[in-house]
C-alpha cells in the first residue's frame, strides 16, 4: 500500500538528475509523463507520439518525432536512429530544453547554447550526414509552408534556395551555380551566432506552492 | 437452521423499518434528517487536521515530491505572429536563415505538447493538492506520522465494512422501489393524479439513491429550473449526474436502450412517464432523433428532456466542446452547471480505466460526494445564430459559472483523433507570414544581384 511505504526517489532518478540537470520533481514528472504516453510500458515508440492531438497541429512534428529518436541526440559520439527509446533517453532530449540556471560560468553557458543549437541542426540535417544540405532544406521549408496548400511546391522551393544562396554568399560562393555542399555545424553556429536561443528554446516548470488549507467552500 | 432464518428474519424486518421511517418517508417529502450534514462537518474538521499533518511532515521533508495543480510547464501567452516577430527581431540582418531559427518556435511548441497537452489532462483524473486519506488518491504522499497511518487505517476500516455495505443495500433498496413504484404506477389510467403519483416515485427513488452515496448537493437559483417542455442541458462528468439533477425535479431521460437490469429499469420507467430512448440503429440516424426529441419538446406538458452534449465523461476541471445536434431541436435551453468538490470523493468516470461495476463500488467507498449545482437563466437561440455558435455560448455561461476552464476541444477526441482541417489552420497562418516578409525579402535579393552585375 503505497500510504505506508516510505519510498524516496529510485537511485537511477538521483543519476539522471545530475546527467540531465532536472531537478527530482521534474524528473518524476516527465517519468509519469512517459509512462502515460507509452501506457505503461518501459520504451516509447513513434506511434506513442501520435497520439498527442496539440502536437498534430505543428508543421514540423514528423522532424521533432525524430529528433527523439535520432541517436546523435543522446550523445554527441552516437550515430544512426532508435526505434524505441527508454525513458533516460527521452530525459536526455528533454533537456536539451532546460532553462537557463542563473548561476552558470561562461564555459557552461556555452556549452549549453552549442547543445541546444547542435539540436536544431540536427533537426534540419534529416539525412544525417552532418551538413544541411539544399535538399534537407528544401525538406524543411516545404514541412512549414507548403503542406497545407496555401504556398505551393514551387514557392516553398524558391524560398528555399534563394535563402540558401544567401548563406552561400556569406561563405564567398557569389555564382548561383557553383556547388554550394551544405551548412556545416561550425557555419551553422556562426549564421546563428547573434540569435538568443537560450531564452527562445526552453520549457519553464511551473512551481507549486505548499498544499492551501482544506476548507468547506 | 431454524435459528439462522428467524436472525436473518429479525435483520431483514429491522432494516426495513429503518429505511421506511428514517430515510424513504423524508425522502416522499424532501426532507432531510441532517445526519448527511453532521458527518460532512466532521469530515471536513478530520481532513483539515490531515492537511496540516501532511504540512508538517513535508517541512521536515523537504525532499518529498509536492503534488501538482493543473498545469506543468509555463506556456508563453503569445500568439503565433507575436512570437515570430520577436524570433525575427532578435536575429542578425544578414544571411537567410529565417528557416533555421524558425524552426525553434515550432520546436519548442512541439515540445510543450509532448510535456503536457490539454486534451489528455482533461482524460484524467485531477490530482488533489492535499490528501483526503484515500488510498486511491495517494500518488505523492508517502509515510508520515503514526497518527495519520492509524486514522487513514480507521478511514479504510469505515469506509469498507460500515459504509458500504450500508450504501449498497440503500442503492438497491431504492433502484428495486423504482422499478416496482413505476411498474404500478403505470397500470393506473392518464390523468394527472397519475403524473404526480410517478413524480412522488421518481424523486424518492433517486433520494433515496443519493442517500446512498452520501451526496449532499446544493442546488442555487431554483428560480431558473427546467420547465416543461424545455431542455436542460449540463456538464457531463459521471453517469451520476442524471442522480444528482433528478433529486430537485423530474427530467424526461434521452438514451439508448440497454438490455439486462438497466434495460429492465428503462422499461418501468417509460411506463410511468415519457422517457426517450433510442435503439442502437435509430441514433445512428440524426434526423429520427431530432425528430423524435422535437416531437417530445412541442407538447408542452412533458417532461423537460435531459441531455448531456458533451457526448463524455469530462474530470470536471473544464467543459469541452457541445455538439450541436442538441441545439438544433429549437425550444428553451435550460443550461446547468455541475461542479463536484474533489476533497470528498472523486466523482470522474475514466471509461476506459473503470469499467460500471468498479467505479459504482469506488464512489460507495469514497466518503461522500459533495455536489454544487446551478441552475442558470433560460437561453434561446438568437437570430443570426446558428446551432454551433449557440452552443459555444450555453458552454461559456455553464464554464463561468461553475469556474471550469472553457475548452474548444472535442471530447470525442478521447477516442478519435484530430480533424485535418485543424491541422491544416497554424500551417496557413504560418505561411501567410513567411510570404508577406518573403516577398519584400525578394525583391531586395534581386536588386542587389542586379547591382552586383
Amino acid at each position: 500500500m503505497g500510504a505506508l511505504k516510505s519510498t524516496p526517489a529510485p537511485i537511477e532518478h538521483h543519476d539522471l538528475s545530475e546527467k540531465t540537470g532536472f531537478s527530482l520533481r521534474q524528473i518524476r514528472v516527465l517519468h509519469k509523463r512517459f509512462k502515460q504516453l507509452s501506457e505503461g510500458d518501459d520504451v516509447l515508440r513513434r506511434e506513442d507520439f501520435l497520439g498527442i492531438s496539440s502536437l498534430k497541429y505543428n508543421p514540423i512534428r514528423k522532424e521533432i518525432i525524430e529528433a527523439f529518436f535520432n541517436r546523435r541526440n543522446f550523445s554527441p559520439s552516437c550515430e544512426g536512429r532508435a526505434n524505441e527509446i527508454d525513458f533516460e533517453e527521452f530525459l536526455v532530449v528533454m533537456s536539451h530544453f532546460k532553462p537557463p540556471c542563473s548561476k552558470m560560468t561562461d564555459e557552461q553557458r556555452k556549452n549549453i547554447r552549442r547543445e541546444k543549437l547542435k539540436f536544431i541542426f540536427n533537426m534540419h540535417d534529416s539525412d544525417g550526414d552532418g551538413l544541411i544540405t539544399l535538399e534537407d532544406y528544401r525538406h524543411v521549408v516545404e514541412e512549414l509552408l507548403s503542406r497545407s496548400g496555401a504556398l505551393g511546391k514551387e514557392t516553398s522551393r524558391a524560398i528555399a534556395d534563394a535563402a540558401m544562396f544567401e548563406v552561400a554568399r556569406t561563405v564567398g560562393h557569389r555564382d548561383p551555380d557553383e556547388f554550394y555542399e551544405g551548412i556545416t555545424f561550425e557555419h551553422f553556429l556562426k549564421l546563428l551566432s547573434n540569435f538568443d536561443i537560450e531564452s527562445r528554446m526552453n520549457i519553464r516548470f511551473l512551481k507549486t506552492d505548499v498544499i492551501p488549507g482544506c476548507r468547506l467552500g | 437452521m431454524e435459528n439462522l432464518w428467524y436472525v436473518a428474519g429479525t435483520i431483514f424486518q429491522l432494516w426495513m423499518s429503518v429505511v421506511v421511517f428514517f430515510i424513504m418517508l423524508p425522502a416522499m417529502f424532501g426532507l432531510s434528517l441532517g445526519v448527511t450534514e453532521v458527518y460532512i462537518q466532521v469530515l471536513v474538521k478530520i481532513l483539515e487536521w490531515a492537511t496540516l499533518r501532511i504540512q508538517r511532515g513535508q517541512q521536515e521533508q523537504p525532499s518529498a515530491p509536492i503534488p501538482l495543480h493543473t498545469g506543468i510547464i509555463e506556456r508563453v501567452g503569445g500568439s503565433m505572429e507575436e512570437e515570430m516577430w520577436q524570433l525575427r527581431c532578435s536575429r542578425p540582418e544578414a544571411a537567410g536563415a529565417f528557416c533555421l531559427s524558425d524552426g525553434v518556435y515550432f520546436c519548442k511548441k512541439g515540445l510543450e505538447s509532448i510535456v503536457e497537452d490539454q486534451v489528455t489532462q482533461r482524460f484524467s483524473s485531477e490530482e488533489l493538492a492535499s490528501w483526503n486519506l484515500l488510498t486511491r488518491t495517494n500518488q505523492n504522499f508517502y509515510y508520515i506520522s503514526l497518527r495519520l497511518t492509524i486514522i487513514w487505517g480507521l478511514g479504510v476500516f469505515v469506509r469498507y465494512c460500515v459504509l458500504l455495505p450500508f450504501r449498497i443495500a440503500l442503492a438497491s433498496t431504492g433502484i428495486s422501489w423504482l422499478v416496482i413504484g413505476t411498474c404500478v404506477v403505470g397500470f393506473l389510467p392518464e390523468s394527472s393524479a397519475k403524473n404526480w403519483l410517478s413524480e412522488l416515485v421518481h424523486l424518492t427513488c433517486y433520494r433515496i439513491c443519493a442517500r446512498g452515496l452520501s451526496a449532499t448537493i446544493h442546488y442555487h437559483n431554483k428560480e431558473n429550473r427546467p420547465q416543461k417542455g424545455g431542455i436542460c442541458v449540463a456538464n457531463h462528468t459521471t453517469p451520476i449526474d442524471v442522480v444528482i439533477l433528478a433529486n430537485d425535479g423530474c427530467y424526461a431521460m434521452v438514451g439508448q436502450t440497454h438490455g439486462g437490469l438497466l434495460g429492465i429499469l428503462q422499461k418501468s420507467m417509460v411506463r410511468s412517464c415519457p422517457h426517450v430512448w433510442f435503439e442502437r440503429s435509430e441514433m445512428k440516424d440524426r434526423n429520427t432523433v431530432t425528430r423524435r426529441l422535437r416531437h417530445h419538446v412541442a407538447a408542452k406538458t412533458k417532461l423537460p428532456i435531459l441531455i448531456f452534449p458533451e457526448g463524455t465523461c469530462v474530470n470536471n476541471t473544464s467543459v469541452m466542446m457541445f455538439k450541436k445536434g442538441s441545439f438544433e431541436i429549437g425550444g428553451t435551453i435550460y443550461p446547468v452547471a455541475i461542479k463536484y468538490d474533489r476533497r470528498f470523493g472523486d466523482a470522474f468516470w475514466n471509461s476506459s480505466k473503470y469499467n460500471m461495476v468498479s467505479y459504482l463500488l469506488r464512489m460507495m467507498t469514497s466518503w461522500a460526494i459533495v455536489v454544487n449545482v446551478w441552475y442558470l437563466p433560460p437561453m434561446t437561440i438568437q437570430d443570426g445564430e446558428d446551432a454551433a455558435q449557440f452552443a459555444n455560448r450555453v458552454k461559456s455561461v455553464i464554464a463561468h459559472q461553475g469556474g471550469l476552464l472553457d475548452l474548444a476541444w472535442d471530447g470525442g477526441l478521447k477516442r478519435c483523433k484530430v480533424k485535418d482541417s485543424l491541422k491544416e489552420e497554424q500551417q496557413k497562418m504560418y505561411s501567410n507570414i513567411i510570404v508577406g516578409q518573403n516577398h519584400i525579402r525578394n525583391t531586395k535579393t534581386c536588386s542587389e544581384t542586379r547591382e552586383d552585375q
